[in-house]
């Protein structure tokens, strides 16, 4: 069973750490690109079970109510949905209303995934994020009253932060007592309003700090570090987002969207003129088994519970010890081996890049 | 040829006083060069010389000015390569000496003018870059008058840039200096250049002083008796115009067959075979003063390298080089240069024409070692320096610097020659606000960072040329650098006794700097002998990790894994830790850490 992305490249406001495939929406724009989207999946999907949706963007709540019952439409009439686990739809915090939550709830979305990124008041401006604590606090608890599993995303590490700023910011999302988290320390990307602004990263040593203490604090109040940067309380890990991590195909579709189907990555035009002229894709790689063995452990090491080295021998029919250096840093201890899975140990994840160059031949 | 219709000359300059860019236009008037050949700079060749705007080989281009044969003789402008201007002076009768108009005399003006002196050049004195806002001609002429004995209407005031007086210039070329002069019929030529040439082999370029010589000749040259036949002759035009027979007074250049640049040494006299002559004065056999080990950072490119400095010295006679091991960096080659200037040019060239990444270990002069049972050995790496209880003494190469300065800062200046261990030999006033500072210093604080340090005490103010002057006695020690507990051997050394703990503290601070963090936290320290003069620690690792990874962030992730191992290959791995190349070099810097 594949997975599926729908991107929606539209934003109200840009914020100005984004480097992802965004432009500021335009309802006629928005149409089009409906249309489009709708004639790309017919390109392209190949009538498979689908195990989950997400639809992200850019700000998917930026649609029009009509535009979004057309976008549902369009997913209903095209996909199998007999086996839909899970149907994510992201949000900006000053989107949600009523209307909004009975037609995602109408259209079986079970999980959305709120923008939060901070409370305070400076940060927010700082992220150019348009929304405010008070709109935080009641819309998700709007949200809670339509029974949605609920994501909330948080950005520490800003370069004007203080440590007490972010522990406040920490403490109010745990307050929030939403089923699943995830936390980013900033990352400053060209083409971003931050880079132009010449802005640059915190201390690495402060960000570790920051990162320890996240993990710490949200273990303490009963959530699973489950992935570098994710957390959730149990059940409620992001079965979509898990495709990605275990290395497992999905579609992607929409604007700069990218998937993996049949053995090859794609990465979609980031062009909107290109994309309604059906030109979709940018490039397409065919994956070696060794990209694809690499891709499973760059990937499954993220994941704090690891790979699980039968499956993987299933998968590719060789000893992962065989294939990568294992031995040299399950030796320094930046690798266990752990029952049937090979893993980072947790005070060790933040380094999984240098650990994985140790790894890979 | 006609030798009274011939006149041979340089120009000689201070750097940036703008010597190519008058080339360049005495190129143009005398309609060398097209407007659409027109690349700036003419003269310099390499790629190398244009960015850096000096001269590294020479050039000589011959020029036709109203019914005159002109030889232009470019010369290097810096004081690595004093040796080869001396030599190609030698081949002029004139030199056009350039001030530049916002400057005044600088060092190397008057070193390069001692030079031309020497050589009994009559020299044209010129004022450059009248054009600009900020020149002061009259300050300037006044100078020339003061300093160095000109009369007012010897000095030519013009712009290389706009090409005021250009035409007094060339005129005053004619006028002014002596047509070459032959003192018999027997050939003789100097040689003051050579380079490679891929097919005509070692190319030597000549003055003929007496007599003449046609391809086919035998000649012979006398510094090594060896003998080959002439196969071709020419001149530059700049471009290359081959001729059957070169004569008395003429510059042009030589082929003939010639496998190694050894053979063809720059100051050399050359003659008929079987004839025989009187040497021409002045010939040096040219010895490196500055010796650095090269090491390739990818191992397997060791016999890259070793055709690299094959190839570099077919054209360089001056660089010399044997194979060397480190324990650290495996094979590589220690090398011997002319001066600090010679050796990054050619580092830079093996970087960027033969496209091997180099790790050099940090610059070392000659020391003279006396040891316990009276023999004396020469020590050009801080790895050959013997124990400590076999030595008697240790000898280190002294130069005479010459810093011409504005005089606020003499007082900065001198600090600096103190802190360096110079010793103080005089002051003189140029002017009210110039002064010329003396002072013996080691060679091996030159190679230090004494240039960069005197920019920055003075603005960028002063300037400096400087002349090897004996080797002398001085309280050395070999200090090694730990990494992890491992000497480094290619980090090694050696410092004056008192300016060992200093020299170590700001080593280690250095290096703290430049070695990224790795997975552990790794102490770097400062040793002489067991004791251990300083320490600091490199922290661990804290964050490496691509935060956001979802369905596009795959390729992404991989190209950063691949950046990260790309930017690893470019370090060395030496034990566990991966160390920079630059670290070889922070040897070398200093920073703003020492004045604290």
């Amino acid at each position: 069973m594949r997975s599926v992305y729908i991107h929606i490249p539209f934003c109200k406001s840009i914020c100005s750490y984004c480097d992802f495939c965004k432009m500021i929406y335009s309802e006629s724009w928005a149409d089009t690109y409906l249309d489009e989207l709708s004639v790309e999946i017919d390109n392209y999907y190949e009538n498979d079970e689908v195990g989950t949706i997400y639809i992200g963007g850019g700000t998917p709540s930026s649609l029009n109510n009509s535009q979004l019952i057309k976008l549902f439409d369009i997913i209903k009439s095209k996909f199998n949905l007999n086996h839909l686990k899970e149907f994510t739809f992201e949000m900006n915090v000053n989107d949600i209303n009523n209307e909004l939550c009975n037609i995602l709830k109408s259209n079986g979305i079970n999980r959305v995934s709120v923008g939060v990124e901070s409370f305070d008041e400076f940060n927010l401006k700082f992220l150019n994020r348009k929304h405010n604590k008070k709109e935080i606090i009641n819309n998700i608890k709007l949200l809670k009253s339509y029974g949605f599993n609920i994501n909330v995303d948080l950005i520490y590490a800003l370069p004007t932060e203080s440590f007490s700023t972010f522990k406040s910011d920490l403490n109010q999302i745990i307050k929030l007592d939403v089923n699943h988290i995830s936390t980013y320390s900033l990352i400053i990307e060209e083409n971003t309003m931050l880079y132009k602004n010449n802005i640059k990263s915190i201390d690495e040593e402060l960000d570790y700090k920051m990162y320890d203490y996240v993990c710490k604090k949200l273990k303490s109040k009963g959530y699973n570090h489950y992935e570098v940067s994710n957390f959730s309380k149990d059940g409620y890990e992001s079965i979509h987002n898990l495709t990605y991590w275990n290395n497992n195909e999905y579609y992607g579709f929409g604007l700069g969207a990218s998937g993996y189907i049949n053995g090859v990555r794609y990465d979609n035009t980031r062009s909107l003129n290109k994309y309604i002229n059906h030109e979709y894709r940018l490039n397409e790689f065919i994956v070696s088994k060794k990209e694809d063995m690499e891709n499973e452990l760059i990937l499954g090491l993220r994941k704090l519970s690891g790979i699980n080295v039968y499956s993987f021998y299933e998968k590719f029919n060789e000893n992962i010890q065989d294939v990568f250096n294992i031995k040299d840093v399950v030796k320094k201890g930046l690798i266990k081996l752990d029952g049937n899975f090979l893993k980072i140990p947790e005070d060790k994840i933040y380094i999984m890049n240098e650990i994985i160059n140790n790894i890979i031949k | 040829m006609e030798q009274s219709k011939i006149r041979n000359f340089s120009i000689i300059a201070h750097i940036d006083h703008g010597k190519s860019t008058l080339a360049d236009r005495i190129l143009e008037k005398c309609g060398a060069i097209s407007e659409r050949e027109k690349k700036d700079q003419i003269l310099d060749n390499m790629d190398l010389e244009r960015e850096r705007g000096i001269t590294i080989k020479l050039n000589a281009v011959e020029l036709n000015y109203k019914g005159y044969t002109l030889h232009l003789i470019d010369t290097p402008g810096h004081v690595d390569f004093s040796y080869e201007v001396s030599r190609s002076l030698a081949a002029c009768e004139g030199a056009i000496l350039v001030v530049d108009a916002t400057q005044g005399i600088e060092a190397q003006t008057l070193a390069n003018l001692h030079l031309a002196l020497d050589n009994k050049l009559k020299i044209i004195p010129v004022i450059n870059k009248i054009d600009l806002p900020a020149a002061d001609p009259d300050k300037v002429t006044k100078e020339l008058i003061d300093l160095i004995g000109f009369e007012k209407d010897e000095i030519i005031l013009c712009s290389a840039k706009t090409g005021e007086g250009i035409e007094e210039l060339l005129n005053a070329v004619i006028e002014r200096i002596e047509p070459p002069k032959s003192i018999s019929d027997k050939f003789r030529a100097l040689i003051f250049d050579s380079y490679f040439d891929s097919y005509k082999g070692i190319v030597t370029l000549i003055r003929v002083v007496d007599g003449s010589i046609s391809v086919g000749d035998k000649i012979k040259m006398m510094s090594n008796n060896k003998v080959y036949e002439v196969l071709e002759l020419g001149k530059h035009t700049p471009k290359e115009k081959s001729l059957k027979k070169l004569s008395a007074g003429e510059v042009g250049y030589l082929s003939g067959s010639i496998k190694s640049i050894e053979d063809v040494r720059v100051g050399d006299t050359i003659c008929k075979s079987g004839e025989e002559v009187e040497i021409l004065p002045g010939y040096k056999e040219m010895k490196p003063m500055v010796y650095s080990g090269l090491y390739p950072i990818d191992s397997s490119k060791y016999n890259n390298l070793k055709e690299a400095l094959q190839k570099l010295k077919l054209n360089d006679s001056s660089l010399v080089f044997e194979p060397e091991t480190s324990t650290a960096l495996g094979f590589g080659f220690r090398c011997g240069f002319l001066g600090l200037l010679h050796m990054e040019i050619i580092e830079e060239r093996i970087e960027r024409e033969f496209n091997i990444d180099l790790i050099a270990t940090s610059p070392s002069v000659i020391y003279e070692v006396e040891l316990t049972d009276k023999s004396i050995i020469y020590v050009d790496s801080p790895s050959k320096m013997p124990e400590p209880i076999r030595i008697s003494s240790i000898k280190e190469p002294f130069v005479l610097a010459n810093i011409f300065v504005p005089s606020e800062y003499v007082g900065s200046v001198m600090e600096l020659c103190q802190d360096k261990r110079g010793i103080y030999k005089s002051i003189d006033y140029i002017d009210q606000k110039r002064v010329n500072v003396t002072y013996e210093i080691p060679l091996s604080e030159i190679v230090y960072d004494f240039f960069d340090k005197l920019k920055s005490y003075t603005k960028g103010y002063a300037s400096l040329d400087y002349d090897f002057i004996g080797n002398k006695e001085s309280k050395l020690v070999k200090m090694d650098i730990l990494l992890n507990g491992d000497i480094i051997d290619a980090l090694s050394i050696i410092v004056h006794k008192d300016f060992a703990y200093k020299r170590g503290k700001i080593i280690v601070e250095n290096l703290k700097k430049i070695i990224p963090r790795q997975m552990f936290s790794v102490p770097i320290q400062a040793a002489i002998g067991s004791k251990i003069i300083a320490r600091e620690d490199i922290p661990a690792m804290k964050k490496n990790v691509l935060a956001k990874c979802y369905g596009g962030d795959v390729s992404r992730k991989r190209k950063l894994l691949e950046k990260q191992k790309e930017g690893k290959k470019r370090m060395k791995q030496i034990g566990s830790v991966s160390i920079p190349q630059e670290a070889f070099l922070s040897i070398l810097s200093m920073d703003e850490e020492e004045k604290k």
